[in-house]
């Protein structure tokens, strides 16, 4: 049997054990080891699943993954993003859609505080969603709104995607970040520019807020605008030890960790309940990405031992002669196309091990690739009928959202991001110019 | 079927018991790097930090594992399965977890052998050497150290993953015999 004939095996294999529901990574690690016996016999084959283990526990970067899941349960267990909120409330309250636009400005926030954008959509959906409905803002808007603004949470550092992207690129998790700042604002501008235009076109989607309840005394004001620098105080604690060289990645992400759960404590925000629910959803999301990650890694072994990768590259120049940026392209639609129908941790380790080295051999830069890589994903969970975040949406939103309402309030923010995504893949700098300034080229 | 269930109602419950406990870990790892960070501002900067940190959460992950099953945080494909019945979901979860349950065993006996070399048995005889080392027919040769300043034994941190994946192992037999239990028709 040839080795593309296996590699296709293995994958059709995989596709038919997940669609049968059965937790990802048993589906993922039961067809690598059995394919890994079959190819080496017994002791290879044995061996090669809890070798994965040790590489796992020898890469260093991957602690930040339950420092950042920590971050982000303490954040909206304990609520204290609520206050953030009232402080966008009452600031642009005065601007035609302003709220809409405080919205994103939130998430943008909270984004820089946390590396999921479960999170961000959660706060979202619970605290701004009902409130801005409340004021007659138009809910197919305001949806597509909370729903745009928590896919910055993974290209706006911290990121735990771009952890993980990391260890199946090999590249470094600190360069990674920084690459995703700029895209990630620059999303973030260009949604409040379209919110910002639409509610001049058309007032009434999103109404100015009456004087009555903005009114309050200077004082309170500014009192409020302190909330606002809570994050910030959080982002700069973790974020300047590193830049400064003080810390490494991994602490300053315990930094951070430990800065939001005292916020929460001092706050009175820290109940027993708040406490239980984020410690075990910690617990509980570490663990499976974990063992997901163990299994997939064990499927990669298993690719690259075949050289399955090289041999895709040669289908794909050689036999078909396509130019590398058709490849690339290519490759961006059918993570589209995939992202219909599997959710957001499936498609990174199943798509990532076996397209992150393609790029890499057709010779394009892979921290560029990763900042693409994080839009591309975002936009295919938001893109119906099957988009994940869609599903999250509306378990997550007040009842009066409809399926079909969350459908169509998507629409014109995905293309804003495709924009984004095109505008990032022809001017590589966007994404480029602050890791190469900060680490020199 | 009482066999069943007392089975399911032991694992479970020892498997939640180490769970709740490892849901604490967190607090461990925070301590260590918060630790690694002091430390650099005294004399000499701690050399055991980095790896311990990464023993806590190979040690988090391992054994949270099984509570991460019975909370059920552990991802599935879901567009299909969502919207089966019970008793579907039961009968083709109880075929699928052999595909767990074989995947686990893999590892079971990748991380037996792997403690078995860190405790200086060479061999392909992983099971007969620990039976040995028990009966006192056997002695542990050349510890494995890891291969950093620290140099710590592994075999602390390899006998925590064989017991952790035999846990997951017993685990997932448990969710087998609910699954059995569903399909018989009774309530779990």
């Amino acid at each position: 049997m040839s080795y593309e004939l296996i590699a296709l095996l293995m994958f059709a294999s995989m596709m038919v054990l997940l669609f049968s529901g059965q937790r990802v990574f048993g589906a993922i690690g039961f067809v690598a080891v059995i394919a890994a016996l079959l190819l080496w016999g017994e002791r290879g084959g044995f061996d090669i699943a809890f070798a994965q283990t040790i590489k796992v526990m020898r890469w260093y970067p991957l602690l930040t993954v339950p420092m950042f899941v920590f971050m982000g349960y303490i954040m909206s267990e304990s609520g204290i993003a609520d206050d953030l909120y009232r402080m966008f409330h009452v600031w642009m309250g005065g601007v035609r859609g302003g709220l809409a636009i405080g919205t994103i400005g939130l998430m943008v926030l909270i984004s820089a505080m946390n590396g999921l954008s479960v999170a961000g959509m959660a706060i979202g959906a619970t605290i701004a969603l009902p409130e801005l409905l409340r004021r007659g803002y138009d809910k197919r808007m305001v949806t597509g709104v909370v729903q745009a603004g928590s896919s910055l949470g993974i290209l706006v550092p911290p990121s735990v995607v771009l952890v993980l992207y990391a260890m199946i690129a090999r590249q470094p998790v600190g360069q990674l970040w920084l690459a995703g700042v700029i895209p990630g604002l620059m999303m973030a501008a260009m949604f409040v520019i379209y919110i910002a235009v639409r509610c001049k076109l058309n007032p009434t989607l999103g109404p100015v807020l009456p004087v009555q309840e903005r009114a309050m005394p200077k004082r309170e004001k500014f009192r409020l605008l302190l909330a606002g620098l809570l994050p910030l105080a959080i982002f700069f604690a973790m974020m300047v030890p590193f830049v400064r060289g003080w810390t490494s990645l991994v602490e300053s992400s315990a930094i951070g960790a430990i800065t939001a759960f005292v916020a929460a404590v001092l706050k009175g925000r820290m109940t027993w309940k708040v406490f239980d629910t984020s410690l075990k959803n910690t617990l509980g999301i570490t663990c499976m990405f974990m063992w997901i990650i163990v299994a997939a890694l064990a499927f990669g072994a298993v690719f690259d031992g075949l050289g399955a990768v090289k041999a895709i590259e040669s289908l794909f120049t050689e036999k078909l002669g396509l130019s590398p940026w058709v490849i690339l392209i290519l490759m961006q639609l059918s993570f589209i196309a995939m992202g219909t129908f599997l959710d957001d941790t499936a498609m990174l380790v199943i798509v990532a091990p076996l397209y992150i080295p393609l790029v890499g051999s057709l010779g394009f830069d892979l921290i560029w690739y990763g900042v693409l890589y994080t839009i591309t994903t975002q936009v295919a969970y938001m893109t119906p009928p099957f988009g994940y975040n869609l599903f999250l949406m509306r378990a997550m939103s007040p009842a009066e959202i409809t399926l079909s309402d969350i459908y169509r309030s998507i629409i014109p923010f995905v293309f804003v991001m495709v924009l984004a995504l095109t505008m990032v893949m022809v001017f590589p700098q966007i994404a480029l110019w602050l890791p190469e300034t900060v680490y020199g080229k | 079927m009482r066999l069943l269930r007392a089975y399911i109602k032991l694992v479970d419950a020892f498997n939640g018991a180490v769970g709740r406990v490892m849901t604490y870990g967190i607090f461990a790892m925070m301590g260590i790097l918060l630790w690694s960070i002091v430390s650099k501002f005294g004399d000499q900067p701690s050399l055991w930090t980095l790896e311990a940190a990464q023993f806590a959460m190979v040690a988090y992950f391992v054994l949270g594992g099984p509570y991460a099953i019975q909370m059920g945080s552990h991802v599935r494909m879901d567009l299909f399965y969502d919207n089966w019945s019970l008793k579907r979901k039961a009968v083709t979860d109880a075929i699928t977890v052999i595909c767990l349950l074989v995947y686990l065993l893999v590892l079971l006996w990748g991380a037996l052998g792997s403690t078995a070399y860190s405790l200086g048995y060479f061999g392909s005889d992983s099971l007969g050497f620990f039976l040995g080392l028990i009966t006192g027919t056997e002695e542990p040769g050349t510890l494995e150290r890891s291969r950093t300043i620290w140099r710590p034994y592994l075999w602390p941190i390899k006998a925590v993953l064989c017991v952790g994946i035999l846990l997951m192992l017993l685990q997932a037999l448990s969710e087998l015999c609910k699954d059995i239990l569903r399909i018989r028709g009774e309530v779990i």
